[in-house]
């Protein structure tokens, strides 16, 4: 028993109709286990009973054995005294989780003073050597608000690793990270078992799953799917959903229909665009042309500017130099689609009303709904409810479906499924090529992933952070039409 | 999809009151029902002297006992009650009514507007509230619209400030550059996107404000400055009654007790549960 550092045997979860079916899991040192699954799925509500930090109403049941000391899974106090000494949670989101006052050596050596029980002045020493050894050393003095998500994320690990847990937890470490910095994570996170540690992920990111390696299981509605080493399980699943999630990956979508040869003119041109913010050049000489039914992405690195470009071109926000001439007669044609479906939505009404509203403001024709509605796989009882209490997956369809009714001629999706688990963002997307394709609406799709963009896109708009060329990561080179 | 799933319930939905706010109904309930239910069930005029019956105890024909005057007490405080009452209700109205409309304006617009109608909130901040309302009343001493003008202008502000506030991050969110670009206008913004997130804050400041209009009307009254005799108010009534505190406390106690259960009713019904 004692070969193992992390055992959990039979750890159930219960309350608020959530369950968790029995998980049983055994890791030697050097080992990864990483959970793979949707959201709601129960994959984090695992990690939290194995830290025991459920939220109230939940209950965990069965039997941990963390460094060959037994504890009961109900009793959710008896791991603090290991926090941080044997056991470490990485958070989601790790910007949140930092003190936005503090900064982010200082952050680290905390870690060092108070949780590894050294002096103050080692502590610093300590967390110096940290942050160096994670290519941070001329960030150590800057605030957590003056830190990329990448830096943030390693910040966040310096402080959650200085105890020396050889138990690492690693919730969701790559959302909202654009590709080359989610590889740079887990390269980091493999530090752990490389060092004789355990390393246990959550993730709904295949890829990541993939370049983790050890054990891969695959979670759906609290029940195991799937268990197995990652390559076999990551290459020939032997379950349905497996299969499906595996195909949900973007390199393994069917391309779409393609566009032909079109003469019609665009829908919107943009010539010479120029835009500055916060004193830095995002984009400069940018001209591009968007022609109905074509699908455009957009790439580049988080804060180069993506969303402002798809602003100037629907009219939202102006830009500094260069004009934009849009396809005349569709004053209602320029629409949006958001990242973050809730967010687009005033939480407080049913869906019903909204469409209700919509309908009579415009006068628009009530007998296109049904269809459309069948058609994006919209149930009708879903309009009873309100935007928060139907899923992330749902509530974007309702959004195609309010901005589809408005006939538009652009569509600038700015990320539109970077919130949704791969299954439902395969989807969406489908239906969104599809209906661009059929009703001649062009459509600009920003995604931080490459893979998908060069999937389904019929042009890519390459824009480019000089930061991170400098660094050497010289993945976007400068602004370019592919 | 037939018309009955398109057109939505229009049924009002009460806010869900948690046990010290349901506390605080009741009572404010229950006060609103003596104000208003005393002169309908007792035929008694609270200016009626009768210097036969001076400070009497409780009997059956006066439920409350009477004052150094011999009125009865029973209807001077229910007009009291009502005084306090449809005062707080005046002038929390009349300063959320342009504090919500201002803060609105001067959060969706931002700009010049923004900086003029934050200057003018914060000169009316910089005089406290109390010496304002004594400035007016020294302009027209007993008169009712100086007190209401007075508190009025002292509370208009926080609506102002709490609003503004919350519009200046609404109006940049994207549920509202999203019916925005579907074609929808301001008054439609307001009414779906802005109003149903300002309510419960504006809600609660009302209820706070309602109760410190109460305290300053009978502060006033208090220190005799604000209206005057006969006028029935719960400060006048506090201070007429204080030379007669050793022959009849329970008189003097009366309208304190009052004054203190109104108070504090506005205030549970005030407290929401931190979220």
């Amino acid at each position: 028993m004692s070969a193992y550092l992390l055992q959990a045997e039979d750890v159930t979860i219960q309350g608020e109709g959530v369950t968790i079916a029995p998980f049983s899991c055994a890791l030697e040192a050097g080992s990864r286990l990483t959970l793979l699954g949707e959201t709601g799925s129960g994959k984090s509500l695992l990690a939290q009973a194995i830290m025991g930090t459920l939220p109230r109403g939940l209950s965990a049941r069965g039997r941990l054995v963390i460094d060959g000391e037994t504890f009961d899974a109900a009793d959710d106090k008896s791991r603090r005294a290991l926090w941080g000494r044997r056991l470490a949670l990485l958070p989601q989101e790790p910007w949140h989780a930092l003190d936005p006052t503090m900064r982010a050596v200082s952050q680290v050596a905390e870690s060092h003073r108070h949780v590894a029980g050294r002096d103050r002045r080692h502590a610093q020493q300590a967390a110096w050597a940290d942050l160096a050894e994670l290519g941070l050393a001329e960030a150590g003095g800057k605030l957590p608000g003056e830190l990329s998500g990448g830096m943030a994320q390693r910040v966040a690990f310096a402080a959650a690793s200085a105890g020396g847990a050889p138990i690492v937890i690693a919730d969701e470490p790559t959302k909202g990270l654009d590709a080359p910095r989610r590889d740079a994570v887990v390269e980091l996170l493999a530090r752990t078992p490389e060092g004789g540690g355990v390393l246990l992920t959550i993730t709904h990111d295949i890829d990541v799953a993939r370049r983790l390696g050890g054990e891969v299981v695959i979670l759906r509605q609290g029940q195991v799917v799937e268990r197995g080493p990652a390559q076999q399980v990551l290459t020939h699943p032997q379950s349905e959903y497996g299969q499906e999630l595996l195909n949900a990956e973007p390199s393994r979508w069917p391309r779409p229909a393609p566009l032909g040869e079109t003469t019609q003119a665009p829908v919107v041109t943009a010539t010479d665009l120029a835009k500055t913010r916060g004193g830095r050049e995002l984009f400069r000489e940018l001209s591009l042309a968007v022609r109905p039914g074509e699908i455009v992405g957009v790439v580049g690195p988080s804060g180069c500017g993506k969303s402002t470009l798809g602003d100037i071109l629907l009219g939202v926000t102006r830009a500094d130099g260069g004009g934009i001439l849009r396809a005349p007669g569709h004053p209602l044609g320029f629409q949006k689609l958001y990242q973050d479906p809730p967010a687009a939505f005033s939480p407080h009404w049913q869906l019903s009303r909204l469409l209700d509203d919509l309908v009579r403001r415009h006068r628009l024709d009530r007998s296109a709904i049904p269809p459309l509605m069948a058609r994006l796989g919209l149930d009708e009882h879903l309009l009873e409810r309100r935007p928060g209490e139907i899923s992330g997956g749902e509530l974007q369809r309702f959004a195609i479906l309010r901005v589809l009714l408005l006939e538009p001629c652009f569509l600038f999706a700015d990320e539109p499924t970077s919130r949704l688990d791969p299954i439902t963002q395969r989807q969406t997307l489908a239906l969104l090529v599809e209906l661009a394709r059929e009703r001649r609406c062009g459509v600009m799709l920003v995604s931080h992933d490459p893979v998908l963009i060069e999937r389904i896109c019929d042009r890519r708009i390459v824009l480019g952070d000089e930061q991170v060329s400098a660094a050497g990561q010289a993945l976007y080179p400068a602004p370019v039409l592919v | 999809m037939n018309g009955s799933t398109l057109t939505p319930s229009r049924h009002l939905v009460l806010p869900t009151l948690n046990g010290r706010q349901r506390l605080g109904a009741t009572l404010l309930a229950l006060l609103l029902a003596f104000a208003w239910l005393v002169p309908w069930l007792f035929e008694a005029d609270p200016a009626r002297q009768q210097l036969t019956r001076i400070l009497q105890l409780p009997t059956l024909a006066e439920p409350l006992g009477t004052d150094h005057l011999g009125r009865s007490l029973l209807a001077r405080l229910a007009s009291a009650v009502r005084l306090s009452l449809g005062m707080a209700l005046l002038s929390v109205t009349s300063a959320a009514v342009p504090g919500v409309i201002l803060g609105v304006i001067a959060g969706w617009r931002g700009g010049w507007l923004d900086r003029v109608l934050g200057t003018l909130a914060d000169a009316c901040l910089a005089l406290p509230g109390l010496l304002l309302v004594l400035l007016l009343v020294a302009i027209a001493p007993g008169n009712f619209w100086a007190l209401y003008v007075g508190i009025s202008l002292v509370l208009w502000i926080e609506y102002f400030r709490v609003v503004r506030a919350r519009t200046r991050i609404l109006v940049a969110s994207p549920q509202l550059e999203a019916s925005r670009l579907l074609g929808f206008g301001p008054f439609y913004l307001f009414r779906r996107h802005l109003w149903p997130e300002l309510a419960p804050q504006v809600l609660t400041l009302a209820a706070f404000g309602a109760a410190s209009a109460i305290l300053a009307m009978a502060a006033l009254g208090f220190v005799s400055v604000g209206l005057r005799p006969p006028t029935a108010e719960l400060g006048l009534m506090m201070i007429e009654l204080l030379p007669y505190y050793h022959e009849a406390p329970w008189a003097m106690a009366q309208p304190i007790l009052v004054l203190f259960v109104l108070v504090l009713s506005l205030n549970l019904l005030a407290g929401r549960d931190p979220r």
